[in-house]
């Protein structure tokens, strides 16, 4: 959609995210997508506010709840339709899925399933950036689960002693599948990004991208001025299961209240005079993605040793 | 009986270059930041006085201190790190002073680098070389002895290769760095870095590819399929039984352990009808069992015999020299072994080779290293 102004874009582009990840759910039940799907739906602003303000030269390295980063750091939505139908027309042809999405042609360098596991990417990638004189800034998107791992100690280590332009931007929504951050952590993780010397900033309106995407714009320039890493914390909330397409309110580890305390500033919601003025353009959008999806070839035979070595 | 100097130290008169397998180590890390600007030597200790026992020794100097670089203690990170860096169009070759110590990025190699390639659908490469040193002797014990190829080479996406002569070195190393665009893991043995090799010790004909297995002694009495140090050990074992029963042993160098010459194998034991397999790890799920899987399942009916299998025993290594001695495979069993297959006799009457601990034999060094 043309002519849209900076809020405007944004929201088109969060809303875009959160129908895509909506149609999934519709879609879930005819069986055609078998991948697990991690959705973002509560969390899209996170995705959409960052990436407003990268490059499409710059690197991000995310998750496997990623459909949000890679659509907002510009992936093709039919090949990720694609991707997700497990078809030959896949961003990677039919090889990932949902939780290994890649994009590379847009910066968005493909998602890992095994938590924390891409934050060194980053940094390695950041190295080759400085290195090789690249100007690029390398983002690494990863959950509060991923701190409690080694490798992120060992990455924020590694990348402040460098020093790499790497970003670590922490998606907090305070969960690990079930499991509440504050009885996995002994620690406040941007005191813990502080330790090595890390600028940090933490933002606590994870669900408005306007505001996201103007801290953003200056922390990034930073760390492509400074060549210096920085931290990131931005509070999100996850409205959905930790996997599959449906809610689980009825398990008993949360509690509705919670949610609804969020989806009063989720401008998704509270916007409906822009829903209702962009939503018939991203519809028709997604219908022509899963028509695509829907007609594409399944990978042949040939594809199952391709690409092996 | 045929000596360590009979086998690696050619003759007089002849013009043959002699190198160690320390030295072509070194000339490949020379090589690699000369020609190729996007190369980088990064491992704990890389830069300090001992430079991985040598082979990368003032190179930071040379080079500068953001090409070659010392690392955090921090296998998982490093090898990550490496990863994104060959993301991003550098070619990162890391160090493991021990192989053991590879355990720590387990996820990062077998999860991210063996995969990236195909997850992604091709849509990534990842072309790095991790150097793994196997120690062996003067007290390694459990966690800094171990030879870990077949738990690499079980998983598809990694190319692992071991060299066992200062050619393969060479050549590998630079056709990994040049042409090859996927991570290699490269497992040397710390008890050769010592030796002199004739570089011309392999036959003249070029091989066809420098991961290839090697044809390094032709015969027709028994296939003796090798890898790294039990290469040199077989070529020994060889002479051995040349010498003294005029028995002529062909041996194969796997080398490249997740992709070996089948073929190669397979004419050998069309011309000899018997297989022993020596290896330097353990014989359970590992290089033994591999080439006899599929020595079994393409012609069975090529074995005269039973295969034989050498390894270490099954159990960690053991610190006390009187248990290492037993611990792995030494001359003496080898030799043993393909006499009592040629033969088919246990009593076969040749005389074996007297020493017992293939260090002392080998070493020229007094630990700790």
């Amino acid at each position: 959609m043309k002519n849209l102004n900076e809020a405007e874009a944004l929201f088109y582009q969060s809303l875009r995210i959160r129908l895509v990840e909506e149609r999934l759910i519709d879609l879930y039940p005819a069986d055609k997508i078998q991948s697990p799907v991690h959705l973002s739906i509560g969390q899209e602003a996170v995705a959409t506010g960052v990436c407003a303000t990268l490059r499409p030269m710059d690197l991000l390295f995310s998750t496997y709840r990623s459909h949000a980063f890679y659509l907002a750091k510009g992936g093709d939505l039919k090949k990720m339709m694609a991707e997700l139908y497990g078809k030959q027309a896949g961003g990677c042809g039919g090889k990932a899925g949902s939780m290994h999405l890649a994009a590379p042609e847009v910066g968005f360098m493909g998602s890992s399933a095994v938590v924390a596991s891409s934050i060194p990417h980053a940094v390695g990638a950041a190295l080759a950036s400085r290195r090789l004189r690249k100007n690029q800034v390398i983002v690494t998107v990863f959950g509060d689960g991923a701190t409690e791992e080694g490798v992120f100690h060992e990455s924020l280590n590694f990348a402040a002693k460098h020093p790499v332009p790497v970003l670590f931007i922490c998606e907090n929504n305070g969960l690990a599948v079930h499991s509440y951050q504050r009885a996995r952590q002994a620690y406040d993780v941007v005191e813990l990004a502080k330790v090595y010397g890390l600028p940090t900033t933490s933002i606590a309106e994870g669900y408005d991208d306007l505001l996201v995407s103007q801290k953003m714009k200056t922390i990034v320039a930073q760390v492509r001025e400074t060549s210096q890493p920085q931290f990131v914390e931005i509070k999100t909330f996850r409205y959905k299961e930790h996997v599959g397409p449906g809610e689980d309110w009825d398990a008993g580890y949360r509690h509705r209240a919670d949610m609804a305390r969020w989806q009063a500033h989720d401008p998704l919601i509270q916007r409906t005079d822009w829903v209702a003025r962009f939503r018939a353009s991203i519809m028709a959008e997604i219908d022509e993605a899963v028509a695509f999806a829907e007609a594409a070839p399944w990978p042949g035979e040939e594809a199952l040793l391709t690409d092996v070595i | 009986m045929a000596t360590i100097e009979k086998i690696v130290t050619p003759p007089k008169s002849t013009q043959r270059r002699l190198m160690s397998y320390r030295d072509a180590l070194a000339a490949s890390m020379r090589e690699a930041l000369e020609v190729h600007p996007h190369v980088i030597i990064m491992g704990q200790g890389v830069d300090d006085h001992k430079g991985i026992f040598g082979t990368t020794h003032n190179l930071h100097h040379e080079f500068g201190s953001d090409r070659v670089f010392d690392v955090p203690l921090a296998e998982e990170a490093t090898t990550g790190i490496g990863i994104g860096a060959a993301l991003n169009g550098l070619y990162p070759i890391q160090t493991h002073i021990r192989a053991d110590f590879a355990l720590l990025a387990m996820n990062q190699i077998v999860n991210l680098a063996a995969k990236m390639r195909y997850m992604f659908g091709g849509r990534f490469s990842v072309p790095m070389l991790i150097r793994m040193v196997v120690g062996r002797s003067w007290g390694q014990g459990a966690q800094h002895s171990q030879s870990l190829q077949s738990l690499f080479a079980h998983i598809p996406g990694l190319t692992v290769i071991m060299p066992s002569h200062p050619n393969c070195i060479i050549e590998s190393y630079r056709h990994a760095i040049a042409d090859y665009p996927n991570p290699v893991i490269s497992i040397e043995h710390r008890l050769m870095y010592d030796l002199q090799f004739d570089c011309d010790l392999y036959p003249a004909k070029p091989v066809a590819s420098p991961f290839a297995s090697r044809l390094a002694r032709q015969g027709d009495a028994v296939t003796i399929v090798a890898t790294s140090i039990m290469v040199l050990e077989a070529l020994r074992a060889a002479e051995h039984l040349k010498e003294h029963a005029g028995i002529e042993c062909e041996v194969i160098d796997l080398h490249c352990i997740s992709h070996p010459d089948r073929q190669m194998v397979l004419a050998s034991l069309a011309k000899t009808g018997r297989l022993i397999v020596a290896d330097t790890s353990w014989k359970a799920f590992g290089v033994s069992a591999e080439v006899c899987r599929w020595v079994c399942e393409s012609t069975p009916g090529l074995l005269h015999a039973p295969a034989v299998t050498l390894g270490m025993a099954a159990a960690s290594c053991p610190t006390a020299k009187s248990l290492e001695d037993r611990f792995y495979p030494n001359l003496g069993t080898l030799t043993d072994a393909v006499a009592q297959l040629v033969t088919g006799r246990k009593d076969h009457g040749v005389p074996l080779p007297t020493e017992t601990s293939m260090a002392d034999v080998y070493k020229k060094f007094k630990g700790p290293f």
